[in-house]
């Protein structure tokens, strides 16, 4: 059984919940890869044209189809629970996290379009995993340095999304959240009602979210009592966004960066103040 | 003195410099496209590695997409318009558990890919003809080709349109009207 005395192991295990929560949602919708579904192999394929991609992509054909698929989706689900019971560091723990990044790799050259920015930063954690764990070769320091690179990428995605939110009228104008919540694909009934009827909350939440997205860096080189109210910040800001837009794999992927900037903050030799 | 190469340090220092290599090329994809990320994007992250971490920003996604189509049984004889269920509600549990998003952001995707598209082919071609060669536009004529006939000869076409989704107040837009394309 493991234990979550180690950053890297707790990383895994939040990521693994969402891991396993959007695989059984794939799962659930496998259809969509069916002959008559939207993104059926017969015609994904066509965006790769070059003869060389083609021959790479030749072994993939069948797996690709809604069975192939399936039986692929099962497999990930197995071995993201074997990853509730075997250590990170552990010969076994590797094996399986290696095959569940094979997994989301290869799975990755069918599902080009809709996926979305929470299954990059899982990919991309899966990947620092094995990379920084490989039984023999991997040593205490490359694990920290892997570590590091989650903690950088995180803080590196909030503060590119609030410098984009920043050079944007629509968010500084405080319409931006409004609008989204109104659609059906990202909102909610009751968020726009509310909304309409509090004008002030649109501008205090536009702004609040451009303000704490690009200073979130600073969580790095704070206090541990004050970066924690960034991180605090960030759980309730993943929370809504689950509740009102239904983004709930952005919350996993993006809570399981935490212990990294945890670490980081923590390795810090000197804070701000 | 000879050095002695340690495995361990050889693969510490591959492993640093590719994470470095990672985090530089997410860095330099960011905003604006440039000649160097738009190599990066298209030409070596094959498996899309490269994150774009731009969220609802600069121009949040405020309209729903929606993606009808209609039959040509003869040149006097059209049915109705039937719209593809995409843009459902969500439930009570889609916090935790929301496998309908799949559906609503592969439409999204491909409409995106498709309006973005729209004005270098017209500014290459001068018309949209070529446009239907376009992976995202073969997606969408197929997803709609599933659907059961009117008759055995009839002709599909489809039309992408736009709304604001709960705020009524803008009326729903049309995006692209496809020609028929026999089934």
């Amino acid at each position: 059984m493991i234990l979550l005395n180690d950053i890297s192991q707790t990383v895994l295990i939040i990521l693994s919940i969402g891991l396993l929560i959007s695989t059984l949602e794939y799962l659930k919708k496998v259809e969509i890869f069916s002959p008559n579904g939207l993104l059926s192999w017969n015609v994904m394929q066509l965006k790769w044209t070059k003869q060389d991609q083609k021959s790479f992509l030749k072994p993939f054909f069948k797996l690709f189809s809604a069975q192939g698929l399936t039986v692929l989706f099962v497999i990930r689900c197995l071995l993201i629970i074997g990853l509730f019971f075997f250590p990170l560091q552990s010969t076994t723990g590797w094996v399986l996290i290696s095959l569940l990044g094979a997994s989301l790799l290869v799975a990755s050259l069918a599902t080009y379009y809709g996926s979305d920015g929470s299954d990059q930063m899982s990919m991309l954690i899966i990947i620092t995993l094995i990379l920084c764990n490989l039984p023999v070769l991997a040593s205490s320091k490359l694990r920290d340095i892997g570590l590091w690179f989650i903690a950088l990428q995180a803080c590196l995605s909030y503060a590119v999304a609030g410098i984009a939110k920043l050079v944007s009228s629509e968010w500084r104008s405080g319409t931006a959240i409004k609008d989204v919540f109104s659609t059906k694909t990202y909102g909610s009934k009751k968020a726009t009602l509310f909304l309409q009827k509090y004008p002030a909350a649109n501008r205090f939440l536009c702004w609040n979210v451009i303000i704490m997205e690009s200073i979130f860096p600073l969580c790095l080189f704070l206090p541990w009592e004050f970066a924690l109210i960034f991180l605090i910040w960030g759980f309730i800001f993943h929370f809504f966004t689950a509740v009102i837009m239904g983004l709930n794999s952005f919350f996993w992927a993006f809570m399981a960066t935490y212990p990294a900037i945890y670490f980081v903050n923590h390795q810090m030799s000197w804070h701000l103040f | 003195m000879i050095l002695k190469l340690d495995p361990t340090v050889i693969y510490e220092t591959v492993v640093t410099v590719f994470l470095a290599s990672w985090f530089l090329a997410t860095i330099l994809c960011q905003f604006k496209e440039t000649k160097i990320s738009w190599l990066i994007r298209y030409k070596i992250d094959f498996f899309n590695l490269i994150p774009l971490w731009t969220f609802f920003a600069p121009h949040p996604g405020k309209r729903d997409y929606h993606l009808l189509f209609r039959d040509k049984i003869s040149d006097a004889d059209y049915s109705e318009w039937q719209e593809m269920e995409i843009t459902e509600e969500r439930t009570f549990w889609s916090w935790l558990w929301n496998p309908e998003k799949r559906d609503k952001k592969i439409l999204s995707d491909v409409v995106q890919s498709l309006v973005a598209s729209i004005p270098s082919y017209r500014e290459k071609t001068g018309n949209l003809n070529l446009l239907m060669f376009s992976t995202p536009y073969i997606i969408v004529l197929h997803a709609v080709s599933q659907y059961k006939k009117r008759s055995q000869d009839c002709y599909r076409q489809f039309m992408l349109a736009e709304s604001s989704g709960y705020q009524k107040e803008t009326e729903p837009a049309l995006i692209l009207l496809s020609v028929f394309h026999q089934m």
